[in-house]
Order: structure tokens, then sequence, then C-alpha cells
């Protein structure tokens, strides 16, 4: 069933589709375009498929994000887009909230992550009647150079939780090196999938774990642009 | 005696929270609770008390910032209000605070400026921003021996504490001390929620310094425990500010809403032609220290897009048939399918009961496919008949939080 498509003509074929109510780890290495790949998800599912999308920031602030999709020609539906940027601050810009952005104090604030989260989700939701809500946070491990594994447990346990019950699609980029072995497979009981990404000799390859019977093969991709250029 | 400042909590706590007292904030996770706080700190501020604002996850210049949001000018005081900085240190920034704390991951850091501060202040209020940071900073079992002192030291130094705490899945072990052990009061801040959290209240878990009369007086004895909701809104500039919330009354042709909603109200407003709505109607419902506005609509299913429009605004909706008519229950299905479609709470009424083709609640349930946890109260409209009775079980759906 295809209540989610990641748009990413390969993948989703190979999955058959994405129900309600999913969460998803994407993790690679650096530098291996996951961010774009997470831009592309974005795209697709606000352009296309019109549902509202969520994106939590730590990494850069969300005027770069927007100034991303504007630089590549990719004209976002702006009333379906919330940004949750917990960057600007830490830089002390003054930027003000508005209707697509909503500031929180830092990356060690998860309660002022969490209710950013909630007012996008309501707005969205109740106010907009948007039935499909997509979050993408990036990156989980940006929240844990800031706070210990237990916390952002409890973090995604309870917004896990949430995405399930409001039958909304969850993407959460982690960076992989960078974490135990031990708090990776930790975080990985609050996910029903992976997208993993490998880089072998200046290639990269992608798949999908955990969402269908069996994984997917791994497709060679490269980055063009703003385009995920997919191999055999 | 400290005032909050919080719409109708002073009253509530018999005017405030006294010195040498303690009180928690438990916030739902997602609730816009640290507010509560803020608003704490600038009554504070406003009555004269010297105010102490603990930063945990922010700097304290974003705090003073917050405050600005809200409209509250903080700089009249800064003589008597000083910041905790237990945040700079952590991302490796200078402080310009009085109070700093070199390592916030370290409890006895910490406690030890909390203490030297309690020790050479007068009589204060002190605010901690996010004790659930403090939490995952330096451990669940140490913090909550740290706030057993903490608490001690404002004993002693006749200082008030006051907590935001996020209720994140902590043990139960911690949860169960912060909420019926550590503190001398516990002001809960829940949201309404099903699919997405799309209203926030407050109410008194505890308070061990009101008199038995006035609690008496305070519990709603609609429920089994003494829950007292107040719904609130957060505006900026402003706080937080009480509104009345929204009910929506739905069913088929005939199925008894208008009799419903005069039975509730003494105040109803509807349009009505030849006996039966043909728009829309509201009454107000002031029951037992609570307030709603209910808006219902014709059953006729040209007006569907109004009962559409009236659910994405609502916070609950009672579903009323009539139990003697089974026809119309695929109509009803349908409403239901809508008001599901927006992950309201709601309850059914099973109106006309005193009619001999009526069906059980239990049949009517079936028929519905309705799961168990979805309430279906046997009334009799016209005779009051179970009319007050669910309009409790509603709010209580409503309100059934934390």
């Amino acid at each position: 069933m295809n209540d989610y498509t990641f748009g990413i003509k390969e993948l989703d074929n190979a999955i058959d589709g994405l129900t309600k109510g999913k969460n998803i780890m994407l993790i690679g290495p650096p530098m291996s375009g996951k961010e774009i790949i997470l831009y592309n998800v974005m795209y697709y599912g606000a352009a296309t498929n019109e549902n509202g999308i969520i994106m939590v920031t730590t990494r850069e602030p969300a005027t770069h994000i927007l100034d991303w999709f504007k630089e590549h020609n990719l004209d976002l539906p702006m009333s379906r887009i919330g940004i949750v940027d917990c960057v600007t601050k830490t830089l002390g810009s003054n930027e003000v909230e508005n209707d697509n952005i909503k500031i929180t104090n830092s990356p060690v604030d998860l309660t002022g992550i969490g209710v950013k989260i909630s007012q996008f989700l309501d707005e969205f939701y109740m106010k907009k009647n948007i039935r499909k809500n997509q979050l993408h946070i990036n990156s989980l491990s940006t929240l844990l150079m800031y706070s210990n594994i237990q916390t952002v447990f409890r973090f995604l346990h309870v917004f896990t939780g949430r995405i399930k019950g409001a039958g909304a699609l969850g993407i959460f980029i982690l960076e992989s090196g960078m974490h135990d072995d031990k708090d990776i497979n930790t975080l990985k009981q609050l996910f029903d999938g992976i997208i993993e990404i490998k880089s072998e000799n200046d290639r990269n390859f992608i798949r999908v774990i955990g969402l269908s019977q069996k994984p997917t093969p791994w497709f060679q991709y490269e980055i063009e642009g703003s385009n995920i250029k997919m191999g055999e | 005696m400290v005032e909050t400042g919080i719409p109708k909590l002073d009253e509530f706590l018999g005017g405030g929270i006294p010195d040498g007292k303690s009180l928690v904030y438990y916030i739902q996770p997602g609730v816009e609770g640290e507010v509560f706080g803020l608003q704490t700190v600038y009554t504070s501020l406003k009555s004269a008390k010297t105010v102490v604002y603990v930063a945990s996850s922010t700097s304290p210049d974003n705090i003073k910032g917050q405050f600005a949001q809200f409209g509250w000018d903080i700089d009249i005081f800064k003589d008597r209000f000083f910041f905790v900085d237990a945040y700079n240190s952590l991302i490796r920034a200078p402080s310009k605070e009085k109070y700093v704390v070199s390592n916030p991951e370290n409890i006895e850091d910490l406690s030890k400026i909390i203490i030297d501060m309690m020790k050479e202040l007068p009589p204060s209020t002190i605010v901690f921003g996010s004790l659930s940071t403090v939490l995952d900073l330096c451990g669940e079992k140490e913090t909550v021996e740290a706030i057993r002192n903490w608490n001690k030291y404002a004993i002693l130094h006749d200082h008030t504490a006051i907590y935001n705490f996020t209720a994140w899945p902590y043990s139960q072990e911690t949860l169960d001390s912060i909420k019926k052990e550590l503190f001398n009061a516990v002001i809960a801040v829940g949201g309404i929620a099903d699919r997405v959290i799309f209203g926030q209240y407050y109410w008194i878990l505890k308070s061990d310094w009101i008199k038995e009369s006035r609690k008496s007086m305070l519990k709603s004895d609609w429920t089994k425990d003494s829950r007292k909701s107040m719904l609130f809104r957060v505006s900026r500039p402003g706080g937080i500010t009480l509104f009345i919330p929204k009910i929506l009354i739905t069913g088929a042709f005939f199925a008894g809403k208008s009799t419903f909603l005069h039975a509730l109200s003494t105040q109803t407003v509807s349009i009505d032609r030849i006996g039966t709505t043909i728009a829309i109607e509201r009454c107000h419902v002031e029951y037992k220290g609570f307030s709603a506005d209910i808006f219902g609509t014709s059953g006729q299913e040209r007006f569907t897009p109004i009962i559409k429009l009236l659910s994405g605004e609502s916070m609950g909706v009672f579903l009323i048939l009539d139990s003697s008519n089974p026809q119309d229950f695929i109509h009803t299905k349908e409403m239901l399918q809508i008001t599901k479609s927006y992950g309201l709470p709601y309850i059914v009424i099973a109106n006309k009961q005193d009619l001999q083709e009526a069906l059980t609640p239990e049949e009517i349930r079936k028929h519905l496919d309705l799961g168990k946890d979805i309430p279906v109260v046997p009334a009799v409209a016209k005779d009051k008949i179970g009319i007050f009775e669910a309009f409790e079980i509603l709010i209580d759906k409503i309100t059934g939080g934390i």
C-alpha cells in the first residue's frame, strides 16, 4: 500500500510503498549525500504527494535549507512546509519565526524541539486538514553530540510514538562511523526500517532494510546538482 | 507568598505559593509548558521579589529574549533578577552572569552554586527553567537527591522553589518521586491529544498547603479523582490565557440534538424552521466549574460540510442518535467517519431510550462497530436523563492526560 513514497522510483518499487506510521532511520557515512536524499524526499512529499513536511534542522539554519531549494529551482509549496530550526539561536542570530520557521533555543533543548514539532503537527493536521505528514530530523548525530543516548532515546521514544499515532512518516538521519554500535543498536529499536548508505571506491550505494520481506538490493547512485541519479 | 500569575491558579492555590514551599510544573512532552515558569518569574518580579532563574537548556540571553517575546520587560528588574548559568559552559561559551556552573554535567558543581546562591540571597523565587535537562545531564538518581537538598535549603532560607519539568519517559521511580514525593505542589500541564496535540490544559495534581475545606470546594466531584482542568493558550505577547473550548454535537435528522443542547444549557441560540434546525446552533454550558461552548448543526446530509468545518476547530464531539431508528445509523456512521478523521475525542449518546423499540447501548455499539473505549451513553434528552453524565464523560475524555 502506498500511503507514502520516497519519490525515488527504484526504492519505492523495491519496497512496494510505505504504510502509515513508519519511522525510518537514514544512516550513512559523511559526504554521501544523505541530506540531498532527504531534501528530495521532502520535495517529492510536499510537491507531488501534497503531504505536510516538518523538518527539524540541527545542522544548518532553516533559511539555508529554503535557499537550497530556490537555488535548484525547486518550488516548494510553502503552506505545507514547517522547519524547526535548532541552529539559528546558537549562532547568535536574531532571525524571527514566521509561518514556515519555528526557532528553538538549541539542540540541547529537546523539550523546545518537541513543542515546535507538536505545533506544526497540530497546524497541519487540524487547521490545514493535511492528513499525511512527514517528520524529518537532520540529524540525530547532532542531538547525540549535545545529549546522551538515554536522553535522545527518550525523546525519540515519544516522537516515534506520535508518528505512529498520527499515521505520519518519520525519517531520521544518523551519521555512520560517528557513534558506538551499541548506541546505534539502541536507537534502531525505535525504527521500523532503515535506509542504509555505503561508500565503496568513491561510489555510493543505497538500500532499504525492514520495509519489505527482505532487504532491497544495493542501488548505486550519484548526486548531480539536486538530483539523485540511480544506477543498476 | 509567591503569585504564579497563571490565570486562576493562584486562586486555586489559596493565593499563591507560600515562602519555603516548592512547586513543580509537570509538563507532558510536546506541550508548551515552560512558559509557566517564565510567567511565574515575571509575576514575582512585578511584586518586588528577588528572582533567580536556573538556565540549563539554553543561554540566559535566549531566556531574556523569550521574556521579550511575551512582552515582559525584565530589564527594569535587573537589580534583583539573577541567572544561574548552567548552559554556556556546556558549549564552551563565556558567561557574564553572577552565578556560573563550570560543569553542568556534574550535579555537585550545580548543587554548590545553587546552595551558595540560596545562602547568599534574601528570600527569593527560584525557578528552574528545565529540570529535565538537569536530569538528562546529571543522571536521574543524582538529580532526585539534589532536589531534596535544594528544597531543604529553600525551607531553611525562606526561598520558594519552582521547577519546570518535562515528563519524558524517565524511570517510573523518578516520575513517581517527582509527582508524589519531592514537591509540596504539582501542577500537571497536559495536552489534549489523539493523533496530534490540539489543546492544552493544566490542573492541580497535588498541593499540601491548601486547607481541607478549600480543597473540597475545588474538588471536581464528577470524576474519580480530584481533577479540575483549565484549558489555556499561549499568546505572544501575553503569556498564558484561559479559553473556553468548543465542542461539536452532530447526529442524524431528528436524533434529538436541539433537545440535548437545550437540556444542557441555559443559553441557546438556534435557527429553526418547522421544528428542525436548518443551519447551526450554539449553547454555552457551565457545569461543575467547567465551561464549554457547544455547536450543533442539522443532521441532514447537505450540512456535512459545516460539520467538517466545525470539527476542525472543536476539542471533542457528541455523536447523538435515535436509539429506536437503526435506519439512520448508516448516516450516523458516515458522520462518525468524518469525526474520526479529525482525530477528535468523541462519545455516542444513545438518545430516546424511553421508546419501546430502542436498541440498548450494547446493541448500538455492535451496529456502529465501536471499540470498547468509545462510551455509548444511554439518554432521554427530553427528560434530561443522561445529559450531564454525557457531558462529564466527554470532558473527562478530552482532559484525560498525564
